[in-house]
């Protein structure tokens, strides 16, 4: 920069998100009912049109992002899932555990690759002013930063054995001499292991999150520029223990709450006796459904808050080489209060205010941020990236990890 | 003809162009004219991927145009681009025309809320029928042993029913299966003919359950419930016709494949309005399948009785008497409520009361 003869300007751009949830809905109620007149083989073009919509609106220094997946593709990576979804179902439904326990297996070994070509699918799909992105990751490098996946396994395993060996296993005919002395000091002994477990294993979550996020920013490409990242591991484990102080708090006041409101309503809910067994087993899922919506509810502001955060580091810690800077003033506070606003109103309609649920907080999330460009907007190289198949993407989507959002 | 800028893919640098639309039988092709070194590029429609237009009203600020491997086109004046394209005469997709055209919109909603209602009045169980035609009677052997072992340890006990009583009920009962082999008209599946027993267990109120391919079990409190009736085995032989019925239309495979093809089905056409709505109305509509099935075995019933000469009444009067001994026990002014009216829509087995009113009329 400071090079005397080839000063180059750092100019500052927003990227806008020009469109709105109105609108969305209109594409949103589209993608619905042509998905239930095709019976869901519709779902692929759904998709297509959702992340159309979104990219299209989405413009970065005055340029809209496109979304260029070739729908054949994503209509066969739809098919090939949908088909070993359906083969899982029926083998889970009939009993046939070794069959179903293979697939799923399959699945767990098979999620870090799955997790890689949804990204490689997603990167090379996006494309602003005629460049593609890529994600260049090695098969290597993905399996490598997947090591805390492998690691909580060891933990637990660990654990399980060394708890079985400290546990008391008087010899055959002899009866323990003191069973009520021997049994706290071994129960504390198990517990802290148990707890020594849970906290390795979070550290492990903390970082693969880590890692994932790192490999996915380091190994992005925008034409010929690679991705930049500067965040550390104990940033995020900062972010996740304000997180749990924030979920304590969080819990604590809808606790107060939900004691102040329910009172004694609650006696209501009980079941009647004779309501049958047809009965009994709708009352069970009522009060299982409400103990779900009871935890997605408790959590959800410290899960919001979290997601902020990340966002907040990550956007203000990643560039493209040397030509390109992010930083985001995205407010977490707001962000909480507006993905709670969110979902009480998403369950008030029964669903139906999910577009402008999503719209919104894509809205605040990518209009916050502004990327600065150092020698202009001309000067990334294309380079040739290979279409990818799709069924990683598929399958990635059917475990709810969303294109948009 | 409009300018507009094309990123051909080499750099992010724009290219100024100049911008024609062809008139063309399989629809307008594109023809760039670089201003910077005069390449021409022409495109067919079909090399061309046509931005969609999002609303009626409200007009993009800018729009872009995927060329495939030769970039992408941005225009800056949108109007004059959907001049153009009107005036080229292209054609809109359907979704397009949903997205802009309410008539559409509404045209294509009553057409999605025929295909629901056909879906679950015909298609579910005419997909349930012919897929339960292809599972094996091993299969269900297999699943109904299990099931029976779980039963035995932790639902009921041996029957304490005299042996005598056992031996009168099974010969009544092997009539009926006798019945079930032989006569065409009370075959469901052709070729399906499932060995029929009958096994008796104590431990559980008046009931009788089947078993998918062919155990049926009655329990003692069912047996008693009847002895005050004068022609008790008529009555009993009644339910175990209706439990017949369940097995002779292979109620409990069709329910595993309707709840499958449910599941799946409305997990993809509501999914993504919400996994509530999705789950309820498939938990909801599988119910309501689930009494179907008891309406199709209540038909069954009526129809081999007829054929052994055995009056229905009696078991009727036992349904009714069954249902209102529960009823007199139950004293709470809300369960008395509930029976009325809630749960007999979300229970599997309608009402016994107006079961028994409704029975097939023949």
């Amino acid at each position: 920069m400071s090079m005397p003869g080839i000063e180059q300007s750092i100019e500052a751009h927003p990227i806008e998100f020009t469109g709105s949830g109105g609108e969305y809905f209109r594409v949103w109620i589209v993608n619905v009912l042509l998905t239930i007149i095709t019976l869901g083989i519709y779902t692929p073009w759904a998709r297509r049109r959702k992340a159309q919509y979104f990219y299209s609106h989405t413009h970065v220094a005055g340029s809209p992002l496109e979304f260029v997946a070739q729908q054949r593709k994503m209509v066969m990576g739809f098919l090939l899932m949908a088909a070993l979804y359906l083969a899982y179902q029926i083998a889970a439904e009939t009993g046939q555990d070794v069959a179903s326990g293979l697939l799923m297996f399959g699945f767990a070994i098979l999620s870090p690759f799955l997790w890689a070509s949804a990204m490689r699918f997603r990167l090379s799909a996006t494309r602003w002013r005629g460049v593609r992105l890529a994600f260049t990751a090695s098969w290597k490098e993905v399996y490598g930063a997947s090591w805390p996946v492998f690691a909580i396994a060891a933990i637990w395993g660990i654990v399980f054995y060394t708890a079985r060996s400290l546990s008391p296993r008087p010899p055959a005919g002899v009866a323990p001499a003191e069973p009520a002395m021997a049994l706290p000091s071994l129960g504390a002994a198990s517990i802290s292991l148990a707890v020594l477990g849970v906290v390795l294993t979070v550290l492990c979550v903390i970082r693969l999150e880590y890692n994932y996020r790192r490999l996915l920013v380091l190994r992005a490409r925008v034409g010929d520029q690679a991705g930049r990242w500067k965040p550390v591991y104990m940033d995020f484990v900062r972010i996740w223990l304000a997180t749990a102080g924030f979920l304590l708090l969080s819990v604590l006041v809808a606790g107060l709450v939900f004691m102040l409101l329910s009172g004694g309503s609650l006696a209501l809910l009980r079941p009647s006796k004779d309501a049958g067994p047809g009965g009994m087993i709708v009352f069970i899922l009522f009060v299982m459904l409400g103990l779900f919506l009871a935890i997605v509810l408790a959590t959800l502001p410290a899960r919001a808050y979290r997601e902020a955060r990340i966002f907040k580091l990550v956007w203000n810690n990643v560039g493209v080489s040397h030509m390109a800077r992010f930083k985001t003033h995205l407010r977490t506070g707001p962000f909480v209060w507006l993905r709670v606003k969110n979902v009480l109103l998403t369950l008030l309609t029964l669903g139906f205010y999910r577009p402008f649920a999503v719209a919104s907080e894509y809205a605040a999330k990518v209009g916050s941020v502004k990327v600065y460009l150092k020698g202009g907007a001309d000067q990334i190289q294309g380079v040739l990236v290979k279409q990818q198949g799709a069924f990683g993407d598929a399958a990635a989507d059917a475990m709810g990890l969303d294109l948009i959002g | 003809m409009l300018q507009a800028r094309w990123f051909d893919g080499h750099s992010t640098r724009a290219r100024p162009v100049i911008v024609r639309l062809i008139p063309a039988g399989s629809g307008p092709g594109l023809r760039l004219h670089a201003l910077d070194d005069g390449q021409i590029l022409e495109l067919s429609h079909q090399q061309v991927q046509w931005p969609e237009r999002w609303s009626h009203k409200h007009r993009p600020s800018r729009v872009v145009v995927d060329l495939r491997e030769r970039g992408s086109l941005q225009i800056d004046d949108v109007a004059a681009w959907h001049s153009l394209l009107a005036a080229a005469g292209r054609r809109t997709p359907l979704a397009e025309r949903m997205q802009t055209q309410l008539r559409v919109l509404l045209m294509v909603l009553a057409i999605a809320g025929t295909c629901i209602w056909a879906f679950y009045r015909w298609g579910t169980p005419w997909a349930a029928a012919h897929i339960a035609r292809h599972v094996p009677l091993a299969w269900e052997l297999a699943l109904s042993q299990r099931a029976m072992e779980e039963i035995d340890a932790s639902l009921v006990k041996p029957s304490k029913l005299e042996p005598a009583r056992q031996a009168e009920l099974r010969a009544g009962f092997a009539r009926l299966a006798e019945l079930a082999r032989n006569d065409a008209g009370l075959q469901r599946y052709r070729g399906y003919a499932p060995a029929l027993e009958l096994e008796f267990r104590s431990g559980m109120p008046a009931n009788a359950f089947a078993l998918p391919g062919g155990t049926i079990v009655m329990t003692d409190a069912m047996v008693e419930k009847a002895r005050s009736s004068s022609e008790a085995d008529t009555a009993l032989l009644g339910v175990l016709a209706h439990e017949i019925g369940h097995v002779q239309h292979r109620h409990t495979t069709r329910m595993v494949v309707e709840q499958g093809v449910l599941n799946i089905g409305l997990g993809l056409a509501l999914g993504d309005v919400s996994s509530l709505v999705s789950f309820s109305s498939s938990l909801l509509t599988g119910l309501a399948y689930r009494r179907n099935h008891e309406t199709e075995a209540d038909c069954y019933a009526v129809a081999m009785m007829r054929r052994a000469g055995l009056p229905t009444k009696p078991m009727t009067d036992l349904l009714l008497s069954i249902e209102h001994g529960a009823a007199d026990e139950s004293t709470d002014e809300s369960t008395q409520q509930a029976r009325r009216g809630g749960f007999s829509w979300l229970s599997t087995h309608p009402d016994t009361a107006e079961r028994a009113r409704q029975l097939c009329p023949k």
